[in-house]
């Protein structure tokens, strides 16, 4: 027998950009929403500190069992994490915003794609995400960091060491900044104030890190929406006229034997980079083949991201790392180039760090040490301190980065599982070189500004803050949503958040995810009744 | 009396390896917690001599709490940019309580006397003996040292203690501190005869 749920909003998925819209659409609208999640109930924040405790003890996952089983993935996929807030319980919490150019890479230097709105057009939902999650920021110098109102919240403090590090920084011509983070520098919306406990990825024990629970356990104390875990979302089943989704089809994990219907006037799909574009796909059916919302056959297509160049600097300077070590300076200095020069952006972190200068076993010379030789050891080590530097820079996605649905692996209940594959466009692949080198000559010049020199660096291959699969567009033929995040094939279906972005910017992504998520839901409130 | 070897060789030949394990653990938590003189003697060989007495007894006893904590094939935080999982691995305290008896026997050998009668010089030298031919460079993670010693300096110069030792500052790593302090230079550390 099946058991059928009805709402005005479905909501699928519950991570950071399903509490953005959710959150939205319960200010404003006396909709009835319904969120389904596939993942536990996280952990609650009282027990976060004897979690975290066990993380630092042992490495254990703080967020007990977050997974689904069998859900081992061909491809680099972020993470197994699938819980009620999904990725970003685990987030680090930084939240710089895309740079104008980000949304203009065609126009402005004859690559890649442009979106179908600019920088300004997300300006006001980049404003509210930050003031609905709290983020503390320093303004950047402004023909850097463009932005109309201030943050909700006062940078949190640069220590000592990144007080140093800033000067150094801008012995080599650099201009930085404390990075804007959603961690209270003050109280905030009654969450405390951030205490430097140095583990914001993978848990905030005090709960001064933003994190989608708080949000949800708002909205559900207010009796503002049902949230319904442990159920997973298998297919959109489309009505006869195949223009409008009729209802979902889900698996309730505690009673698998009793299918569950999601019957709704609008569906939001907010699952992700990777389950949204995987949840289209699997909802191949008659009047759709090819999955839901993909006549343009871009369903999964342009997967992005950005990878990074790190590396590590050794200054003739004392830190003292460990004081805040999850924060870090910031600069966009490298992220705006002048229309029309190569394209070779990126942005620029610098952290302390302790590399070099932990304790160790043996002298240099492979002898063991023992007692008092340890420590002394150590402390000739740390005279002098490490810089931790990494730039993220642009990867432009080619068509086939892409999701598609392994016919090899399935899940428990007969689902492919998805596979993913990340690649460069040709401009990309001819850019890769030139851009990590000028990235290295980077390090090698701050390096010498400091007197310092460069220990070693490196290339992640990991495409970080994935995104794409569902990229916006004006043409219904060269992208799967519009500029709003509705699907060009269904008008009662919303794809938001990462899924629906055209690029990955050099940039830590999630804000920009929560203000297309918010921008969304501004357009799904306009057919809902008004809350009065 | 059933030497603690002899009895775990029986263990095993009369239950699940599952029950085994854990009764392997528990059996190696109550020998530390009942017989913790030679793990002490042995902090106090190795660890720094400026933490004193009380100071390593602490570190033994945290090594020991640590121990007795440790859960096996719990879930790892997971890694990004792969869908694998990882877990705990088996238990180390039984191979630690092996590694302690055998350097009871290396005193006995080497010496005639018990280790913790020693002087922490000679304890030096067995416990180099015992570490002889094992790789040993970076300080590794506690549950990855193979050998109780490695184990016991591992503990302790993760700390946030150790880490102020070698400063000589009162930095707290992963603690909770005011955010408002963190702009100044660390507060040198207070030397007790100093208080």
């Amino acid at each position: 027998m099946r058991r059928a749920v009805e709402s005005d909003v479905c909501i699928i998925g519950s991570g950071i950009s399903a509490a953005m819209v959710a959150d939205r659409l319960a200010r404003t609208t006396s909709a009835k929403i319904v969120v389904v999640e596939a993942g536990d109930e996280t952990i609650p924040l009282p027990e976060r500190a004897a979690q975290r405790e066990r993380f630092l003890r042992y490495g254990e996952n703080p967020w007990g069992r977050d997974h689904l089983d069998g859900y081992e993935v061909e491809g680099p996929l972020q993470s197994r994490s699938m819980q009620v807030g999904g990725l970003a319980m685990h987030w680090g919490g930084v939240t710089p915003r895309f740079s104008p150019e980000d949304f203009k890479h065609r126009s402005m230097f004859g690559v890649g794609t442009d979106w179908p709105i600019s920088y300004d057009d997300l300006d006001p939902y980049y404003q509210e995400a930050e003031e609905l999650m709290g983020v503390a920021g320093e303004q950047g110098p402004r023909e850097l960091d463009q932005r109309s109102k201030p943050f909700p919240m006062p940078a949190l403090p640069l220590t000592y060491n990144l007080e140093l590090l800033k000067a150094w920084a801008s012995k080599a011509g650099i201009a930085m900044w404390s990075q804007p983070s959603a961690k209270n520098s003050v109280a905030y919306r009654g969450r405390a104030q951030c205490c430097r406990n140095d583990t914001c990825s993978p848990v905030c024990p005090v709960g001064a890190k933003y994190s989608p629970d708080f949000t949800w356990n708002e909205l559900r104390r207010a009796n503002k929406l049902r949230l319904v875990p442990r159920t997973l979302v298998r297919k959109l089943v489309l009505d006869p006229s195949g223009k409008t989704i009729s209802h979902a089809v889900a698996v309730d994990r505690d009673h698998p034997e009793q299918p569950v219907e999601f019957h709704a006037k609008l569906f939001v799909v907010a699952a992700g980079y990777t389950w949204s574009s995987h949840l289209l796909l699997l909802s191949a059916q008659t009047g759709a083949p090819n999955g839901v919302a993909n006549a343009s056959g871009l369903v999964g297509k342009y997967l992005t991201g950005h990878r990074n160049v790190g590396g590590f600097i050794e200054l003739p300077v004392r830190l003292y790392p460990g004081m805040n070590e999850q924060h870090s300076l910031v600069t966009k200095q490298f992220m705006r180039p002048k229309p029309g020069s190569t394209f070779i952006r990126h942005d620029l972190r610098v952290w302390e760090s302790a590399t070099g200068r932990t304790p160790r076993l043996t002298d240099d010379g492979g002898a063991l040490m023992l007692g008092d030789a340890i420590l002394d050891d150590w402390r000739a080590r740390t005279k002098t301190g490490t810089a931790r530097v990494r730039a993220y820079y642009d990867v432009v996605p080619d068509r086939s980065s892409e999701l598609t649905l392994d016919t090899a692996r399935k899940n428990e209940w007969g689902d492919p599982l998805p596979k993913l594959a990340f690649r460069d466009a040709p401009e990309s692949v001819a850019l890769r070189a030139q851009t990590e080198d000028s990235i290295r000559a980077l390090f090698a010049d701050m390096a010498k500004a400091g007197d310092g020199k460069v220990l070693r660096t490196s290339v992640d291959n990991f495409q970080d803050h994935p995104a794409g699969g569902c990229r916006m567009g004006l043409d219904a033929s060269a992208s799967v949503v519009d500029s709003w995040g509705r699907t060009h094939d269904h008008e009662n279906l919303f794809v938001v958040g990462a899924p629906t972005s055209v690029s990955g910017s050099c940039a830590n992504a999630t804000l920009t995810f929560c203000a297309l998520s918010l921008r969304a839901a501004h357009e799904i409130e306009k057919g809902l009744p008004r809350r009065t | 009396m059933l030497s603690r070897r002899s009895f775990l060789a029986s263990l095993a030949a009369a239950v699940p390896l599952t029950v085994v394990v854990r009764r392997a653990h528990a059996l190696a938590v109550a020998h530390l917690e009942s017989d913790p003189a030679t793990l002490e003697a042995l902090a106090e060989a190795i660890l720094p001599s400026e933490l004193g007495r009380a100071g390593t007894l602490k570190v033994a006893r945290e090594l020991r709490d640590w121990g007795a904590k440790y859960r096996e094939n719990a879930e790892l935080v997971h890694g990004y940019g792969t869908s694998r999982l990882r877990a705990t691995g088996p238990t180390p305290l039984t191979r630690w309580t092996k590694q302690l008896d055998d350097i009871e026997a290396q005193a006995q050998t080497a010496h005639q006397m018990r280790f913790r009668d020693l002087s922490v010089a000679q304890r030096a030298d067995v416990v180099r003996a015992a570490l002889q031919g094992q790789r040993l460079d970076r300080m590794p993670s506690v549950a990855d040292a193979n050998h109780v010693a490695v184990a016991l300096l591992a503990h302790f110069y993760d700390s946030a203690a150790a880490t102020d030792l070698c400063y000589g500052a009162q930095i707290g790593k992963q603690t909770c501190r005011p955010l408002s302090a963190s702009s100044r230079k660390p507060l040198p550390m207070i030397k007790l005869r100093e208080r």
